[in-house]
């Protein structure tokens, strides 16, 4: 900016739009009513409406079914909590599915005298059940020897 | 949006903005960038008709916001209030004559200058124009532009500050011996 320009800037500096004129044009500006969105109203509505869900779910009694407090739990034991013991678990092999369950523990324990009286028993064909392969494995590796 | 919001909006965006919600404080913002300014060239360009011509100016911003397609918001305003002026200066022969700023050298000085250069002159220094949009609103080419703007502050610096006069000079050679 030259010095002329900025002489001319100190010069107008004291020259600003009037009052009178500003606020004339401002209140015809005012007359304009502003446009109204519905969506601010929708989306008003919408967020107020899920405010509403969230608490009726959130103070609903069906959250607290089962819930019982710690004072007015049984002591004898025969209403445990529901949530109580939740995981099952692992089920024990059922002895009587398995028909070669007390053999299997006997060869398990290392007592192959019943395996390799059984497969001495197979060998001569007078048993009408085989052997499983895992047991027949065992009685092939240890009663060889045996008489 | 609050009052706040609008500052980072260039006038561009913000007339736009208003345009579409006819938020008062988007215009608000508008008016207050430019009301100075516009009402310093309305004044040295023609003091009694600035009012008028002002209000004729934004009323038509109020009522039909205009589409810039791509121009600067400020061309527009002080190509429209140059037209304004011209066609009040027209319709009221006695107000064509501006009223005289005796208040300081400068501006009383701007104020003797004739209708075209004073006018190149103030849209280029005072509406920040560039001298391209001047020459197209004065309907010149932009060399002539130039120099008009050129001469208008040669002008002026002679109105204030008298004729370039040098006095004779003697100027003394002195020999210089070795």
């Amino acid at each position: 900016m030259s010095v002329w320009e900025r002489q001319y800037r100190d010069a107008v500096a004291s020259i600003t739009s009037p009052v009178t004129l500003d606020d004339k044009i401002l209140l015809q500006a005012r007359q304009f009513k502003p446009v109204r969105s519905d969506n601010r109203w929708l989306s008003k509505a919408a967020s107020s409406c899920a405010a509403i869900a969230v608490l009726v779910l959130l103070m609903h009694p069906a959250q607290y079914l089962g819930a019982l407090t710690p004072g007015l739990q049984s002591t004898n034991g025969a209403q445990q909590h529901p949530l109580r013991n939740w995981q099952h678990k692992p089920s024990q092999p059922a002895q009587g599915i398995d028909p070669w369950f007390e053999l299997r523990s006997q060869v398990n324990a290392g007592s192959y005298i019943e395996l390799c009286n059984q497969w001495r028993q197979q060998q001569r064909g007078s048993i009408r059940e085989k052997l499983p392969r895992d047991l027949e494995s065992k009685a092939r590796a240890h009663c060889r020897l045996l008489p | 949006m609050s009052w706040k919001d609008f500052h980072h909006l260039d006038d561009e965006s913000l007339l736009e903005y208003y345009h579409s919600t006819r938020s008062p404080n988007a215009f608000r913002q508008l008016y207050a960038r430019y009301k100075d300014s516009l009402y310093r060239y309305c004044t040295q360009m023609n003091l009694t008709g600035a009012d008028s011509v002002l209000e004729a100016l934004w009323s038509s911003l109020l009522e039909s916001p205009p589409q810039l397609h791509g121009r600067r918001l400020r061309s527009w305003l002080f190509i429209r209030t140059n037209s304004l002026l011209r066609n009040y200066a027209g319709q009221d022969p006695d107000s064509s004559q501006p009223a005289p700023m005796q208040d300081n050298k400068l501006l009383a000085g701007i104020q003797q200058l004739p209708r075209i250069e004073r006018n190149i002159l103030l849209l280029h220094m005072e509406c920040e124009l560039p001298l391209a949009t001047v020459a197209d609103i004065e309907k010149l080419s932009l060399k002539k532009c130039r120099e008009l703007y050129h001469q208008g502050k040669e002008r002026l610096e002679e109105i204030i500050h008298g004729s370039h006069r040098r006095p004779w000079r003697i100027e003394e050679v002195e020999e210089v011996t070795i």
